[in-house]
């Protein structure tokens, strides 16, 4: 057991956690936090993207003692109040998902794409969101979501 | 069809707010105060015999609450149509990830642990893997008594005239089906020519991103709390109740996200066991699949060996087809809600053909049963009908799509299998699809194209119901029993009702209802939802409007017949009106608010229209390497009225990259009878980087028999892509490949072989 401290969306969280309990573990069941999914359970399909200061990591394969001291981001983080980030709104209006599983894992990654490179190409988009797998979408409308956002084309 | 407000407007998903932010809930997200885990040891053998099973030291483990070997449990089989699966294994495991014990544990670690410290001694059987040796007099019998399972009637609506027999005196023959029309000998003896060819099409899984999940927990009263990833609550209500023998009215199946369903989540996959572990342990329980557990043993599309025989006149018209299709039903045929694999009805493809045999046989083996996916059976079938007819223009010399125009079904020609339709529209959707790829342009070296065509009925089977309710605020809310896979079934309804009462989608809440609550819907499955949920919505829509019409009489002292909703209006012909919200104040003032109607529909049968879908693939192959690259893809579809462009263009669009996965990357491979590509990095679903430019052409006429006249999209765009990319790699380098996927190496050595014969 080890005690963390972190900021998850922005509050302050302490917790004691056995050493092998994963991120996606802590985020779900410790913290309720269950917008987080877990699809493949080995950091290929993208389900469980969280952002680690920012940066997009497969929580199903962090260990939480990692994320000692750091900020993490989930998906529960990213509207504010009642107002949707602009992703969730794209997502929404260009028909980014359908069955919903894998979109908080899209958001995520996304939003990182978008913190770091605000007008990326149709490649760019394609190439940073090959790590999250959706099997309902085909990923054009996925696609399409993103570069809303990126053309201003999304009221948040 | 004037005037159309909410149809035919695109509309986001009516769930999106709660997907969007993580609040939906899907069953592994569900957890109640003092629930264990459940998790299961899973057999290493594809064909053994269980000697002995010492559970002891794992019941001792601190944190173990139940563990059950399936001699502890009732001797029952369960299923969706043919009962032939145990709960757990009780004497034989018959493939590599059968069930063998379970647990429940207070988190899945100690559970996973106590797993680690049981002892199961196997005596191993031979075994079968390949369905066409299965067949053979010599091949170990994969079930003793197979005559002793049970099933229901074969309904006769999925029959299209066939004969269908379970458990014919064929070795490991689950069930076969003949569908004949015509006179065979009289065709083939018009036939100038016969071309027979074989394909192979391996086994793929549906690839949904969450893995089956199930909640158990059982009330003091014996009232049985189900959560799971099935996408007919009502259904797996039914199966549930027969595999525990008590009433339906005893269990609930509670609302939950279904994480993609894609055909296979319609089984009872671990609840029963699940149950069981709920039972014993006296506590919640919830056992959620790894996604290697989903590989190794969920219910992934059957593999099938199809061997086609068709006669054909000198002028390229067929006379004759003979199909001989086999499906390898892998341990267990309980994964399939019908009799046989229904895709097998397309051997003939949307051509006329006018002397037909189609034999459709389910053939056990020792491997992971297979169940349903996305227009099951047919994109086996379709892989083999359109590969096979583009082999059959080039020995005889024509142009692929010329072959097709010569056969295509036109208005007024039964269907091979002798359906007469209405609006046929075949010619034209093919049309489509050749012009919108200029199927007769040039191409540079190595670059080429191929067609593939399909067509599927809108689904007409099963009752469905839904109640729309109006509060004295005037809002209005429709219960569904229904559950929404992600393909926008809520929205349709949303906008079906916005449509009739004339007010905003906005104003119009969806309400998954549990099944103590909801009226019976079978849900989403076989491209029925559209029509016939959508129908009886819209009962219940214009039951409720006529109830408001008349309730709004009486508030401007008239008779209904005088009234008429306008624009959101209840309005009289002398200028009086008033609006909803006004009308519904005044209704609870009255005593009559909420106001509820239900609607219902049932079909009668099969519903004489088909859709069609005309695919062109264009691809480039490396020569070096056989490296296939599909740049491009056309899919033409013939549509009826569009109610929701956005989730229509979705199901396209996700339809057409399941079928590109089948084509070149997916495949479900087994080795010695067990699955070895066991994780999502080795099992390989198509990424954002995979998909090609795609154009999607909609061919419309105004006729279906849903709601507006709509028909059905969901299973069309990924059955013919894989035949669209074979015959495109054939047109490219002359290479022809009849067995799935078309990677590299195989078209490698396809090179290298004509390398050799030159």
């Amino acid at each position: 057991m080890r005690t963390i401290r972190l900021q998850v969306n922005g509050q302050p969280v302490v917790r004691e956690i056995p050493d092998n309990r994963l991120l996606v573990d802590f985020l779900r069941y410790d913290l309720d936090l269950t917008g987080t999914k877990e699809g493949c359970s080995v950091g290929v399909c993208g389900a469980c993207t969280v952002l680690l200061d920012g940066q997009p990591v497969s929580s199903c394969i962090v260990l939480a003692v990692i994320v000692d001291g750091c900020e993490v981001t989930t998906i529960e983080g990213l509207a504010q109040g009642d107002r949707f980030h602009p992703l969730q709104q794209a997502f929404i209006e260009y028909g980014g998902f359908q069955c919903g599983i894998c979109t908080p894992g899209q958001i995520m990654a996304a939003k990182a794409l978008l913190d770091g490179n605000p007008y990326p190409s149709k490649e760019e988009i394609q190439t940073w969101m090959m790590g999250n797998l959706c099997r309902c979408t085909g990923y054009y409308k996925i696609i399409e979501s993103i570069q809303a956002v990126a053309k201003g084309k999304v009221a948040p | 069809m004037a005037n159309l407000v909410s149809i035919g407007q695109p509309a986001g998903h009516v769930e999106g707010p709660a997907k969007v932010t993580g609040r939906a809930l899907y069953t592994a997200d569900v957890t109640l105060p003092g629930m264990l885990w459940g998790k299961c040891l899973r057999s290493p053998f594809p064909h053994a015999r269980l000697l002995s099973i010492d559970v002891s030291q794992a019941r001792q483990l601190s944190g173990v609450h139940a563990v059950l070997t399936g001699v502890e449990l009732p001797e029952v089989r369960i299923g969706r149509f043919l009962l032939d699966i145990p709960v757990l294994a009780r004497d034989r495991v018959r493939f590599v990830g059968e069930k063998v014990v379970a647990i429940a544990a207070e988190s899945p670690d100690i559970a996973e642990e106590a797993l680690t410290l049981i002892d199961v001694q196997y005596e191993e059987l031979p075994a079968v893997f390949d369905p066409l040796e299965a067949l053979q007099e010599h091949a170990p019998r994969i079930h003793e008594h197979p005559d002793s399972y049970t099933h229901p009637p074969i309904p006769e609506a999925f029959l299209h005239g066939g004969v269908a027999e379970f458990f014919p005196s064929i070795p490991n023959v689950v069930s076969q089906v003949f569908y004949r029309h015509g006179d065979l000998g009289a065709g083939f003896a018009q036939a100038d020519r016969v071309f027979e060819h074989t394909f192979f099409v391996p086994s793929v899984h549906q690839g949904y991103i969450e893995p089956h999940a199930c909640v158990v927990s059982i009330e003091p009263s014996g009232k049985i709390n189900v959560w799971l990833s099935d996408k007919t609550p009502f259904i797996a209500r039914s199966q549930f109740a027969a595999a525990l023998g008590v009433p339906e009215d005893r269990i609930r199946v509670n609302p939950v996200s279904i994480g993609g369903d894609f055909g296979g989540k319609g089984s009872l996959m671990d609840s029963v066991l699940c149950y069981y572990l709920a039972q014993h342990s006296g506590r919640p329980v919830k056992m959620v699949m790894t996604y290697t557990e989903e590989l190794m043993a969920g219910n992934p599309r059957h593999a099938a060996a199809l061997t086609l025989r068709t006669g054909v006149t000198r002028d390229g018209q067929m006379t004759a087809r003979q199909a001989k299709l086999v499906f390898n039903c892998g341990a267990y045929g309980a994964f399939t809600p019908l009799h046989t694999v229904h895709g097998g009805v397309h051997a003939g493809g949307p051509y006329r053909v006018p002397h037909i045999e189609i034999a459709c046989l389910r053939v056990y083996t020792n491997t992971v049963p297979a169940g349903h996916m996305r227009a099951p059976g047919a994109p086996q079938t379709i892989f083999a009908v359109e590969s096979h007819m583009d082999m059959i223009a080039h020995e005889l010399g024509l142009d692929p799509l010329e072959f097709r125009l010569r056969n295509v079904l036109a208005e007024g020609d039964p269907s091979p299998l002798g359906e007469h339709w209405q609006h046929i529209r075949c010619k034209e959707t093919l049309l489509a699809a050749a012009q919108a790829a200029r199927w007769s342009t040039e191409k540079p070296p190595h670059v080429g194209r191929g067609l593939g065509m399909y067509d599927r009925e809108p689904g007409a089977f099963g009752p469905s119901s839904a109640t729309l309710s109006i509060d004295a605020d005037a809002k209005l809310t429709l219960l569904t029993g229904a559950a929404d896979t992600g393909t926008g079934s809520y929205t349709v309804l949303q906008q079906v009702v916005a449509e009739e009462l004339q007010v905003p989608l906005e104003a119009v809440m969806i309400i998954q209802g549990d099944t103590d609550t909801a009226t019976f819907e079978v849900g989403a499955g076989g491209s029925r939802f559209t029509h016939t949920a959508g129908l009886a919505t819209l009962t219940a829509a214009r039951e409720l409007k006529q109830a408001l019409i008349t309730l709004a009489a009486q508030r401007l002292g008239c008779v209904p017949e005088q009234v008429q909703l306008q624009a959101g209006h209840f309005v009289v012909a002398d200028g009086h009106s008033l609006d909803l919200a006004m009308l519904m104040a005044w209704a609870a003032e009255q005593g009559a608010a909420p106001l509820s109607r239900t609607g219902s529909y049932l079909p009668t049968g099969p519903v004489a229209i088909t859709c069609f879908c005309a695919q062109v693939a264009e691809v480039e192959v490396d020569p070096e390497t056989g490296q296939v690259q599909l740049r491009k893809l056309v899919t033409a579809h013939d549509v009826g009225t569009v109610i929701n462009p956005l989730t229509h263009q979705g199901q396209i669009e996700g339809g057409v990259v399941q079928g590109i996965g089948q084509a070149l990357t997916e495949h479900l491979l087994v080795q010695d009878g067990a699955v070895t590509t066991l994780h999502l990095g080795d099992y390989k679903l198509p990424t954002a980087l995979d998909i090609p430019e795609l154009t999607t052409v909609l061919v419309e006429t105004k006729a279906g028999p849903a709601p507006y006249a709509g028909k059905a999209v969901g299973e069309l765009s990924n059955v013919a892509v894989p035949a669209a990319v074979a015959n495109a790699v054939f047109d490219a380098v002359g290479v022809r490949l009849t067995e799935l996927p078309i990677t590299a190496e195989r078209v490698y050595a396809g090179l290298r072989a004509q390398e050799g014969r030159q």
